[in-house]
Formats: structure tokens, C-alpha cells, sequence
């Protein structure tokens, strides 16, 4: 599904992501963790096309994405969440939904001039069950600045949805979240992987990582440094000195 | 071909009023990220208040002139800092942008109201003084204007490279939290920037005054639209960007004045910042600090 | 009553003016190029009704549609950069048009006079309303059927997927450009909406006043138009027709009295209400 060869992204002298080598698999849910500063996000902004990579390729379906600008991306089935929340906060719950609604089968299904310039109705039978699965039916008419954290953090999931991808991109979901939010989290990302959503995670939390991925990458100053299932992520020394600094844990 | 260089030489030592405005405009949107409109107009004012010397004494000489506007400029700063930036909340840019442009409004109707609409003459040193080689010549005027530009970007350097002040100012251009948490007194590097651009832009204005001989309000719109011109060829934040800039907007503009005249050479500046903007809109010197 | 029926008159053209800059301003960018498109949409209804003889209603159309192109001309260069830089290439671009049409000479002869833009002079005898009879109440009438159509139009636009698009890219770029929306086609979209409705406003005023000129359409008209907007809010069109009644109703002619210190005020005033409330009247409905 997305394979990324040689990747490198570099900001003048600092090496960010430095010739990454990744292959995701349909239907996983892959994991990529690493001490802060090691690359993640800037890897997640590579892949969505906010920055162009200095060197490698990604492919995504077996299509070079080099050529497509981040929005066509997303049409191609690319979704992604933000580490620190990007809603719209002065639209509502169901407009931040609505305005993200750009798959290539919503815009095939509605005629152009429907699609922009039809009323709310249309869409109901589409974002109804979106709000469902987040939990924010009762907040639909509720301003995105004014949700509290948790529900900030269901509604930008839910926005990355509404674009039905093939892909989805989660960067540090459960950063702030307690045991519990932690736990949802996990059903719903199970949930999401039976309805054919490929994930990859990129987080901090090893227990939402270790508890919910088939398959584990460690960064570290932008270089893959280990490869595996989460038992053997958990044992690799490499992995524990890049964290821990050497110490037995 | 000598006329072409003529134009070339005598719009270049022009130029270097609109690089005075230029780094005005730029320096405030390195140091705030915000576009001061109202800043050729209070350049302009500032000239007018050099004129108030000559109220008061009536045979001064012109450097007394330039010095008030000098101290005219600074003041007009001041105001517009104190009247657009220092209340107005600065995550409503809208509100701040309206503002300065409600000063803009202001200033310029001050001054037609107290000229009366009547251009004012400006007095100008060295203008019969004129240096020769063959048929070029070198107006002894413009060469003064150079000159005091010249001295007054030296002067800005110095104080942005070699003194604290200019430390915290660029420090707060590149990451204005952290230089907060560092201590750095945002107000007052805000407030001391436009000081120091009004200073800038009262000596910019004055030197307009004297070397084209007279003072309207008339200057103040296309003023502005070449100083921000000026700006955005250079590359918003860079000072360097504003010097060149300034000096290309004023070859430029006094070459097609010789070959097309007057009315259409601002059409062909107005062109030449589109050419900027589809071609190179980064400037000619990419903005400093990576803020965004 | 005349009197009423001329300031109503005003007040319908310069909120199709503001109602130019609001779509824009929806978008987070601040255009002080609609007084361009208005300059050419007057200019452009005054030549086909002077010179060509056309009824009033297709020149306006003709208005609509050379302020629609020449906007989504300019937009596509401008739109590419940032916010405050459009700024400066509309101001360039609004000044660009008042110096051509200060250079601008088209005249015929009619009979034994010469009718047509005449360069520093202005435009002229813009007579299709008194040559047709109509009265100032109809003229009025007429004015504001368009102001109720445009409003119409922008109304329905905020209650689209169209209008929360606009309102989203307003609100943030990048996590607009992530959920898929292409911001130059929607940019681009309504400073084309924005240069349509400002042609359509120029074509009016240019017709009500029967002379324009260059100076018609200067910076403080490019204000204007963002400003009404700005000071009415965001939150809906009603905002801008607010705030030019307040502006050119309440202000302008309540301060006549004022004479020449009328002019003055404008600047202080509107720096005083930025202070005062940098959201606008009716508040932004996004982030100022």
C-alpha cells in the first residue's frame, strides 16, 4: 500500500528523515515510534506533501506520489491527524465533517454543482454514522473551539474519515489522553482496521502502540534503526538505548 | 545611449529614498509580521514638520530643515505605533492592517488641511551644484540624497548589528516568544522599531522634498505603493532586499520616464511588481528567520 | 425625499462595494483591489450605453463579467502568495487601474458633441437614466434589486458546503489543503465572485452619478470597501450592510455639518472602532 524508498528530507544542515526505507502492507496497522526529534512527523508531512522530499520516493499503491500537491493526495486516499489539533474551531462539529468530505467517490457520487452548492441534506446518510462512530452526534451543532480535549481529539479523527481513505495517517492521537481515552482509542482504531482503513501510527504512548500495531519502526536522528513485531521492538537493545540511553529497563 | 545612463544614474541616486521607505516597510514586518500602511504617510508628515522650522526661523539652513523632519518622523512613529499597535490585540491582524490605514487617512488629511492644499516648497542643498564628466552629469543634490541615505542605512546596521537594542529587535523578529521568555521587552522593541523607522522615514521624506523641490500630499499614495513595491521585490524582512530594490524601482522608473513619460512610468513599476510576483515571489533576497 | 431616495442610492452601491471584499475576506485575504473592479465595471457600462446604445441591464451583465475575468485574472499570480503580500499586489493593481483610466481616451462624436472617457478629465454624460425617464425613487429601486440579488447570492453561498469551504480556508490553510480542498481553485473562486459583484457596482454608480474619473476610484475607495466588511464582521452579509448605512448613512451625512473637517474623522474613526472592537460589529464568526 505505501512504500517509501531512500526517503530523505533535509532543512538545510539538519537531516530530519535520512534515506528511510518502509514498506506498509494493506490492512496493517504499522507503527513508527522514536525518541522526539527522530523524524516522525516530519515523515507524515513528507508522505502528505507538505514538504517535498530532498531525496527517494514514495509510492502509494504503486503510484509515485512526487507529482501530486497534498490536496490531490488526500483525493487519492491519503488522510492524516495533526500532533497538535488542527480543527476549524468557529465551524461546528458537522462542518468541520462536511468541508473535509473530498474523496474521489464523494465527488463522483454528487453532481459538482450539488456537491458545493446543495444544503445540508444531502449529506446527512454520510456524516450521520461519521458522528456516531466518534461518539459527537450529541455536539454536532457544537462550535469545534468548544469541545473539550478528548472530544477535540474524536472530531479531528473523524475529519481525517470523512475523507473515506485508503490510508490514514494518525500523528500522536493519544498524546494527553488518560487510560481510558487510551483504551476507546484502541477499540476504534481495531474497528477502523476491519473496515479496510490501512493505518499508520505514529506515537509516543507505548501502550496504545504496543497494544493495537502488527508491526513496529524505530527512528532515530531520521534513520531506521529497527524493524519488527512489537515483542521484538521490545527486546531490541538498539531500541532500548535509543530511549533509555543504554540502561536496562 | 548617454541619456539611457543618465536616467540610469540619476534614478539610481533617487532610489535611494524609496530603499529608506523600502526598509521602513520591511523592518516593521520582520519585527512584527505586520505591514505598517500608514508608513510613507508618516514619512511624508515628517517632512512637513521639517517645515516648521523655517516658521520658526525663517533664514534656517536646510540641514536645520532635515533635522526636524528627522525628529518629525520619529514622533509621527511613535503615534502611529501608540494609536495602531499597542492597544489593538496583534492576533487581529485585520484590525491592526484598518488601522494603519485609518492613519493613513488621517495623516494625509492633516496635512492637506494645514498646507491648505497648497504645495510647499523645500528647500535643497548643493542644487547648483553640479559635477561634470563630459556630457554626464552628476546633480550635487541627488548626490547629498545618496549620500545621507547611504549614511543613514550604515547608521541602521550599526544599530541592528553592534548594539543590544539591535539584538533584541532581530531576536524577536526570528521567535518573539522566546525572546520573551529571554526577557525581552516586546513593547518596547515594537515601540523602539517604529521610532527608529519614523526617524528613517522623516529623513526618506525630507530628501524626497528636496530633491524633487516640493512637498504635496499628493506623494503619499504613490509613496506607498512604490515603498511597498520596493518591499516585496526585495523580499519582505530583508533590509538588504528593501537597498536593492529600492535603488533597481528607482533606475527603473526614471529609465521609462525618459522613453514613455510621467503618466505611464507607474503603470510600468505596477508591472514590474506582477513580474516579481508571478516569476519570484519570495523577493530577491528570501525573508530571514524562519518564522513561517 | 429626493434626498433619502439619492442617499439610499449610495448606500446600495457601496454595499455591493463591501459585499465584493466580504467573500474575499471569508477567505482570510484582504483585497484592496476591488476599487479596480469597480472602476472597471463603471467604465465598462458607461462605454456600452454611451457609445454603444445598449439598455442598461446587458451592460451591467457585460460589467459582471469583465470584473469577473479581469479578478480571476489577477488572482491566480496574486492568490499564489501570502496573505499580507496580496495586500500590496492588490493596492499595486487597484492604483494600476486609476492610472490607466487616467491615460484613458475613447471618444465618439454623437451630433455635434464628443461623448467618452477623455483621460484626467472623466467620463461624462452618463445619461441612460434621466434620457430614459426614470425617476431617482426608480433608479433606486433598480439599484437595490441587485444589492437584495447579490446578498441573496452570498447568503445561500454561507449556508453551502461552498461557504464553510471559504470559511475553512480562511480558518487554516494547512488543515484545509490536508482534508483535500485545492485553496487556489477556492481562492481564486471568490475573488472572481468578489470581481463580478464589483462590476456590477461600478456599472450602477457610474449610471446614478453620470460622471466618473479616475479619482473616483482611489485608495480611499479601496478602503472602503474592505473596511465595511471588516467593521460590519464576518459572521454574515448583514454585518457589511450595517456598517455602510452606519459609515455613509450615520457618518457621513449626520457629520455634514462638519464641512471640510468631515474628512478628517474618517481616518480618526476608523482607527478609533479598530481599537474600540477589532472584531467588527457583528463579530468575526472566525478568528479576526
Amino acid at each position: 500500500m505505501l512504500e517509501l524508498r531512500s526517503l530523505s528530507r533535509h532543512f538545510g544542515g539538519v537531516r530530519a528523515v535520512d534515506g528511510l526505507d518502509l514498506t506498509v502492507q494493506e490492512g496493517q496497522i504499522f507503527g513508527l515510534i522514536g525518541p522526539n526529534g527522530s523524524g516522525k512527523s516530519t515523515t507524515v508531512n513528507v508522505i502528505t506533501g507538505l514538504f517535498a522530499p530532498t531525496a527517494g520516493s514514495i509510492l502509494f499503491r504503486g503510484q509515485d506520489l512526487a507529482a501530486l500537491p497534498t490536496h490531490r493526495r488526500l483525493r487519492a486516499g491519503i488522510a492524516r491527524t495533526f500532533q497538535n489539533i488542527r480543527l476549524f474551531g468557529q465551524l461546528s462539529v458537522w462542518q468541520n465533517l462536511w468541508v473535509a468530505q473530498n474523496s474521489a467517490e464523494d465527488q463522483a457520487r454528487q453532481g459538482f454543482f450539488t456537491r458545493w452548492l446543495g444544503g445540508q441534506r444531502g449529506v446527512r446518510d454520510e456524516i450521520g454514522p461519521l458522528l456516531e462512530f466518534s461518539g459527537l452526534a450529541h455536539k454536532r451543532d457544537e462550535l469545534a473551539a468548544n469541545l473539550a480535549f478528548g472530544e477535540q481529539r474524536r472530531l479531528e479523527l473523524a475529519r481525517a474519515l470523512a475523507a473515506k481513505p485508503r490510508l490514514l495517517l494518525l500523528d500522536e492521537p493519544a498524546a494527553g489522553m488518560n487510560s481510558e481515552e487510551i483504551g476507546q482509542l484502541r477499540d476504534r482504531i481495531l474497528k477502523l482496521r476491519e473496515r479496510g482503513v490501512t493505518i499508520l501510527l505514529v506515537e509516543h504512548v507505548m501502550e496504545l502502540v504496543m497494544g493495537v500495531t502488527d508491526r513496529i519502526a524505530v527512528l532515530n536522528f531520521g534513520q531506521k534503526i529497527a524493524e519488527g513485531t512489537p515483542a521484538e521492538i521490545q527486546a531490541h537493545p538498539a531500541v532500548r538505548k535509543a530511549y533509555l540511553g543504554g540502561e536496562k529497563a | 545611449m548617454l541619456d539611457f545612463l543618465q536616467s540610469l544614474s540619476d534614478g539610481l541616486l533617487f532610489g535611494s529614498t524609496y530603499a529608506l521607505i523600502g526598509i521602513g516597510f520591511t523592518l516593521v514586518f520582520g519585527v512584527m509580521h505586520k505591514i505598517n500602511m500608514a508608513y510613507a504617510a508618516a514619512s511624508i508628515g515628517g517632512a512637513y514638520s521639517g517645515l516648521l522650522v523655517l516658521k520658526v526661523m525663517a533664514a534656517a539652513p536646510p540641514a536645520l530643515v532635515f533635522f526636524g523632519a528627522f525628529l518629525g518622523g520619529g514622533v509621527a512613529g511613535a503615534l502611529v505605533y501608540v494609536t495602531c499597535f499597542h492597544f489593538i490585540p496583534l492576533r487581529s491582524p485585520l484590525a491592526t492592517l484598518m488601522s494603519t490605514v485609518g492613519m493613513l487617512l488621517l495623516i494625509d488629511e492633516i496635512v492637506v488641511h494645514v498646507t491648505n492644499g497648497m504645495p510647499q516648497n523645500y528647500p535643497a542643498m548643493f542644487d547648483d551644484v553640479m559635477l561634470r564628466a563630459g556630457e554626464f552629469t552628476l546633480r550635487g543634490d541627488l548626490l547629498l540624497v545618496f549620500g545621507v541615505a547611504v549614511l543613514c542605512m550604515a547608521a541602521l546596521m550599526l544599530l541592528l548589528y553592534r548594539t543590544r537594542l539591535g539584538l533584541a529587535t532581530r531576536a524577536v523578529s526570528q521567535q518573539p516568544v522566546a525572546a520573551r521568555l529571554c526577557g525581552i521587552r516586546l513593547e518596547r522593541v515594537n515601540a523602539t522599531t517604529f521610532i527608529i523607522t519614523g526617524l528613517l522615514g522623516g529623513i526618506a521624506g525630507a530628501l524626497i522634498g528636496a530633491s524633487v523641490g516640493t512637498l504635496s500630499p499628493l506623494l503619499t499614495t504613490p509613496l506607498t505603493v512604490k515603498g511597498l513595491i520596493v518591499t516585496v521585490i526585495g523580499g519582505l524582512g530583508s533590509i538588504p532586499g528593501a537597498i536593492v530594490a529600492g535603488l533597481l524601482v528607482g533606475g527603473f522608473e526614471n529609465v521609462l520616464q525618459m522613453y514613455r513619460g510621467v503618466t505611464e512610468r507607474d503603470l510600468y513599476v505596477m508591472l514590474l511588481l506582477f513580474v516579481f510576483l508571478t516569476f519570484r515571489p519570495g523577493g530577491i533576497f528570501a525573508p530571514r528567520g524562519g518564522r513561517d | 425625499m429626493d434626498f433619502y431616495f439619492g442617499l439610499a442610492q449610495i448606500i446600495g452601491v457601496h454595499t455591493l462595494l463591501g459585499l465584493s471584499a466580504y467573500i474575499l475576506l471569508l477567505t482570510g485575504q484582504v483585497s484592496l483591489a476591488q476599487a479596480g473592479f469597480y472602476a472597471i465595471g463603471a467604465y465598462v457600462a458607461g462605454m456600452l450605453t454611451v457609445l454603444g446604445g445598449w439598455h442598461l441591464v446587458p451592460a451591467l451583465g457585460a460589467s459582471a463579467v469583465c470584473g469577473a475575468a479581469v479578478a480571476c485574472a489577477v488572482g491566480f499570480p496574486a492568490l499564489r502568495v501570502k496573505g499580507l503580500m496580496l495586500v500590496i499586489a492588490t493596492l499595486a493593481f487597484g492604483e494600476g487601474v486609476r492610472l490607466f483610466f487616467f491615460n484613458f481616451d475613447y471618444q465618439i462624436a454623437k451630433g455635434d458633441l464628443k461623448v467618452g472617457p477623455l483621460g484626467g478629465e472623466g467620463f461624462r454624460q452618463i445619461r441612460f437614466f434621466p434620457e430614459n425617464g426614470w425617476s431617482t425613487f426608480e433608479v433606486m429601486l433598480f439599484i437595490w434589486v441587485f444589492v437584495a440579488g447579490a446578498m441573496a447570492l452570498l447568503w445561500w453561498f454561507d449556508r453551502s458546503r461552498y461557504g464553510t469551504v471559504l470559511r475553512a480556508v480562511g480558518e487554516d490553510e494547512l488543515a484545509a489543503q490536508s482534508v483535500g480542498i485545492n485553496l487556489t481553485a477556492v481562492k481564486v473562486s471568490a475573488m472572481t465572485v468578489g470581481g463580478a459583484i464589483a462590476g456590477v457596482g461600478g456599472g450602477l454608480y457610474a449610471h446614478y452619478t453620470t460622471h466618473i474619473e479616475h479619482s473616483s476610484f482611489n485608495i480611499l475607495v479601496a478602503t472602503f470597501a474592505i473596511a465595511y466588511p471588516i467593521v460590519g464582521g464576518l459572521r454574515s452579509v448583514f454585518g457589511t450592510l450595517l456598517a455602510v448605512i452606519f459609515v455613509q448613512g450615520f457618518l457621513i451625512e449626520g457629520l455634514r455639518f462638519l464641512g471640510d473637517w468631515r474628512n478628517l474623522l474618517f481616518g480618526a474613526l476608523i482607527v478609533l472602532a479598530m481599537n474600540l472592537r477589532p472584531s467588527g460589529f457583528l463579530g468575526t464568526g472566525r478568528r479576526a
